[in-house]
C-alpha cells in the first residue's frame, strides 16, 4: 500500500487549489448543525469557518489522514477574514504545508491556507494543525 | 457585569450560549463541511478509536465559537476578525457545551483610513465537566 502524503510530503508542498464555493444545501446544513435561537441572520451569507471546513475537508482527503490506521487530531486552527462571502460564492483554496516534523512516532503538520475570490483577490488565510498517529502499521 | 455593546471595555464578557451538540447535529454537519470521516459517525468504528466512541468534529466546536463572535459583532467579525485556536478534547454527542469571551485589551490602530479600535478577546466552548474543548484568543475590529 502506498505511503499516506502525510508520511512524505516535506515543507513547500502545495495543495489545491480546492474549489470550496458553498452552495445553499450545505449552508442550510451548516445552519442545521451550528444555529440555535440566538443565531445571527447571516442572509445571504456564510460563517467563514464554512468554507474553512471545507477546504480542511480537502487537505485530510490529500494527506491520507485517516487511510491505513492512521488516526488524526485536529491540534490548532487560526482563521482570518476580510470580508464577507455569499452563499454560492466562488472561492479557491490553496495549501502549503509550513511544517512537518515526527516527535516521538507522531506527525505535527501545520498546513497554511490561503483563500481567494474569482478576481484573485484574497478574502482570508488559515493554518491548521494536525498531530498524526497510527503510522507504524503502515 | 456586562455593559452595552456601545461601552465595551476591558473585562466586557461576551454573550455566550449553550448547545446540546447531538448526534443530528454532528451528521448535519458532517454534510455542510463534507467530512464523514466515521469517526463522527459510525458507532463501531469510532469504538475502536483512542475515543471510544463517536466525536463531534474540532471545527463544530469552532464554529460555536465563531457563532458567538458574530453574535457579539455582528458587522466586524466577518470583516476583519481573527482567530487561534487550541483543541483541547473532543465533544461526544449528546454533551452540551457552553460558550465564553471576554475582552482582555482594547488596542488602537493607525493605518491609512484612520484610528481603528481592536478587541483583544479570550474566548472558548466549555463541556459539561468544565473542561476546555477549544480555547485561544481571537481579534476583532469595534465599530
Amino acid at each position: 500500500m502506498a505511503s499516506p502524503l502525510i508520511s512524505t510530503a516535506v515543507v513547500g508542498h502545495e495543495f489545491g487549489p480546492y474549489d470550496v464555493t458553498i452552495p445553499v444545501e450545505r449552508a442550510r446544513a451548516y445552519a442545521a448543525a451550528i444555529g440555535g435561537d440566538e443565531s445571527p441572520d447571516y442572509g445571504n451569507h456564510l460563517a467563514p469557518v464554512m468554507v474553512v471546513a471545507a477546504a480542511l475537508t480537502e487537505l485530510i482527503n490529500d494527506l491520507g489522514l485517516f487511510s491505513g490506521g492512521l488516526q488524526a487530531v485536529h491540534a490548532g486552527q487560526e482563521v482570518s477574514w476580510e470580508r464577507r462571502i455569499e452563499i454560492g460564492e466562488k472561492v479557491d483554496a490553496s495549501g502549503r504545508l509550513v511544517s512537518n516534523s515526527v516527535r516521538r512516532g507522531n506527525h505535527f503538520a501545520t498546513i497554511a491556507v490561503s483563500y481567494t475570490d474569482a478576481g484573485r483577490t484574497e478574502v482570508g488565510t488559515s493554518s491548521t494543525t494536525i498531530i498524526v498517529t497510527g503510522e507504524q502499521s503502515q | 457585569m456586562n455593559q452595552g455593546k456601545s461601552e465595551r471595555a476591558v473585562g466586557y464578557a461576551l454573550i455566550g450560549f449553550e448547545r446540546l451538540v447531538t448526534q443530528d447535529r454532528v451528521n448535519a454537519y458532517a454534510d455542510a463541511s463534507g467530512d464523514h470521516n466515521p469517526i463522527h459517525l459510525d458507532e463501531a468504528y469510532a469504538a475502536a478509536t483512542q475515543f471510544g466512541t463517536r466525536i463531534a468534529h474540532g471545527m463544530l466546536s469552532l464554529a460555536l465559537v465563531t457563532e458567538m463572535l458574530a453574535i457579539e459583532f455582528p458587522n466586524t467579525w466577518h470583516s476583519g476578525g481573527k482567530l487561534k485556536v487550541r483543541f483541547t478534547a473532543p465533544i461526544i454527542p449528546g454533551e452540551s457545551v457552553t460558550t465564553y469571551g471576554e475582552i482582555t485589551a482594547i488596542d488602537e490602530i493607525h493605518d491609512e483610513k484612520g484610528i481603528l479600535r481592536v478587541a483583544t478577546c479570550i474566548v472558548g466552548c466549555k463541556k459539561p465537566d468544565g473542561t476546555d474543548a477549544v480555547s485561544g484568543r481571537a481579534t476583532v475590529p469595534l465599530e
